[in-house]
């Protein structure tokens, strides 16, 4: 899963597919996504995992990197 | 007697040494420390042969050290110029060799971007903010802090240079709006007289620090002792995370773009967080979207809900408070014009334009930059002089606002005189889109234009080839991003045969948004 949300930001919401990206890369401090590019970025979450990321759930701790997206969706579909 | 933006500073700290003065994340600086590191800054800045007049760039992600950066950079006698962090390289190598940067101020997050913009041979000869073996002088922030506490001995006057903001420009490269202590301060004061600031006070600071309204909690903040909290950039991005903050840090003022609000009130995260120290909303750089002011007015009943506009040139020139939710398609007026200020509505022969009809706004004031940085013909042209006798003139800022005045005698907005648009709060040329497009050897001409999609605004450009298959729309799109910041780049992109024209031969940009908002349905 996250190699799939990994090649998602970089070609859609960066789009710069040969730049390099680990998991634990801060999301929302270094300015590589504007908060636009999060709102797609949590529309493909929800279709193609088909998950509903409610308001109250867009919270730092969930989006600040792709391990804790990744994290977060496991938590979602489990509940 | 306060007449720098830096006195604002040092008065506060003596009047209240302790209180906070920024605060980012879970750090603070009181007015003491950054009386004293802004000193420490600014000495190490002359060490570096930063003399009075010179400019400084400022290359940060929000943050706790831009405060330092900004004063410590006009108590050395320079003027601050804040780079977006976010633009394209090349931007910002254009801004640095345009205005003649030699000393960058940063952090040791944007060492990759620094890296590249040193190899690209600016004029660049120290960067503060973090140690490497670049090949320019690197000093770590910690060097900063063992430099001497002592205010330099630097003779500096209310009309000497304090910042230069860039914005889009017409011809195709962006512009810098150059302003004095003088006019900086004079907004710092109108805003807190207006707004009724008081040391109390706690502002929410959402914009970063390249864009105009950030002049309120950088200078107006200080101005009176308030603390200012810088809004991190996660938080920006996370509406919840953002509710929880403006309840942790009790905010009393609020001052941003209406998305940022927007965001808030759809995260629906608003209703539960407790904000009851929140007592006066301001927004600008845009048209709020009624609808959704009427819903967060109807949420914090307690708040005054205030209009901003104002032009970069100008800073602020009206004021506006909404008194009642307003309904669906009312529009919301710009105001009055506010204090020290003058304004006429000339039409398009220059003329006085009669009480009901439209015309420019142009307008006079304290706040009023001294012009674009290296383009005296370009500030010419967006100044207009009136003569009152042979030695006496007045001289007022064509701002290329289209208003008029309705039975309140309150300005309203309808349209600009010339092709620049709003996105998110930012200016936009449409005309700087089609110069970055006419520099790739590719295109033989492009048509770029607003489009509305949904109550948004976006930006579309149809682009003829000099020869068909040169390029893709995806290489196309790669070089609006390597030369222009992300907002200002076209959403849609069409390759053409041939543009419409109107009868006398110019592009018919009229029909192309027709034509695209047809298609977008």
């Amino acid at each position: 899963m996250k190699e799939e949300l990994i090649a998602y930001i970089k070609s859609e919401l960066i789009g710069d597919d040969t730049m390099e990206m680990n998991s634990e890369d801060d999301l929302l401090t270094s300015g590589l996504i504007d908060s636009l590019a999060i709102m797609r970025f949590i529309g493909h979450i929800e279709a193609t995992h088909e998950i509903k990321v409610a308001p109250q759930d867009m919270v730092i701790e969930n989006f600040i990197n792709v391990d804790a997206i990744a994290d977060y969706i496991q938590r979602t579909k489990n509940s | 007697m306060n007449y720098l933006l830096t006195h604002s500073i040092t008065e506060s700290a003596k009047r209240f040494p302790e209180r906070q003065a920024f605060v980012f994340m879970n750090r603070s600086l009181s007015y003491k420390e950054l009386e004293q590191q802004s000193n420490q800054l600014a000495n190490l800045l002359i060490d570096l042969g930063v003399k009075k007049g010179d400019r400084v760039g400022i290359y940060m992600n929000r943050s706790l050290e831009s405060s330092i950066a900004v004063y410590g950079i006009m108590k050395a006698g320079a003027a601050y110029v804040p780079l977006d962090p976010d633009a394209p390289i090349k931007r910002t190598q254009f801004l640095i060799e345009d205005c003649e940067i030699e000393v960058l101020i940063t952090n040791s997050i944007k060492k990759r971007q620094v890296k590249e913009i040193i190899d690209a041979k600016t004029q660049l000869k120290s960067c503060i903010g973090f140690k490497d073996g670049l090949t320019i002088n690197t000093i770590p922030w910690e060097e900063v802090l063992q430099q001497s506490e002592e205010t330099p001995s630097i003779s500096i006057l209310g009309n000497d240079l304090a910042y230069i903001m860039y914005t889009s420009g017409s011809t195709g490269l962006p512009k810098g709006i150059m302003h004095s202590h003088n006019s900086g301060l004079a907004y710092a004061k109108l805003s807190a007289d207006l707004y009724e600031l008081t040391e109390e006070d706690r502002i929410g600071n959402h914009a970063p620090l390249h864009f105009d309204i950030s002049t309120f909690g950088y200078f107006t903040g200080p101005f009176v002792g308030a603390t200012t909290v810088i809004i991190p950039d996660p938080h920006t991005k996370m509406p919840a995370s953002l509710a929880q903050l403006i309840e942790k840090e009790q905010l009393s003022i609020w001052y941003s773009v209406p998305l940022a609000l927007v965001q808030l009130l759809q995260s629906k995260s608003i209703e539960k967080a407790d904000m009851s120290a929140l007592r006066w909303v301001l927004y600008g750089g845009e048209v709020f979207p009624t609808k959704h002011l009427n819903a967060l007015m109807q949420i914090w009943p307690s708040c005054q809900f205030s209009n901003v506009y104002g032009p970069a040139e100008v800073n602020q020139c009206t004021y506006y408070t909404v008194q009642e939710p307003p309904k669906e398609d009312e529009m919301i007026p710009l105001g009055k014009v506010w204090g020290n200020t003058e304004k006429l509505i000339l039409n398009q022969d220059d003329g006085l334009a009669k009480r009901g009809e439209v015309g420019e706004l142009l307008i006079r004031s304290a706040t009023m930059m001294k012009g674009y940085w290296n383009q005296s013909e370009l500030t010419k042209k967006s100044l207009y002089t009136l003569r009152i006798n042979s030695t006496y003139k007045k001289v007022f800022y064509r701002t290329g606002d289209l208003v008029k005045l309705d039975e309140n005698n309150d300005l309203l907005f309808l349209g600009r005189k010339d092709r620049q648009i709003k996105i998110r709060g930012y200016r936009v040329e449409l005309d700087e889109v089609v110069g970055v497009l006419s520099i790739n050897t590719a295109v033989h001409e492009a048509a770029v234009f607003a489009i509305t999609k949904e109550g948004t605004v976006h930006i579309a450009a149809v682009i003829i080839l000099k020869e068909e298959g040169l390029i893709t729309v995806e290489e196309l799109r790669d070089h609006l991003n390597q030369n222009l910041p992300k907002y200002a780049v076209p959403e849609t992109i069409l390759i053409g045969k041939q543009l419409p024209r109107t009868s006398n031969g110019k592009i018919n940009h009229l029909e192309l948004e027709k034509t695209l908002e047809i298609e977008e349905e």
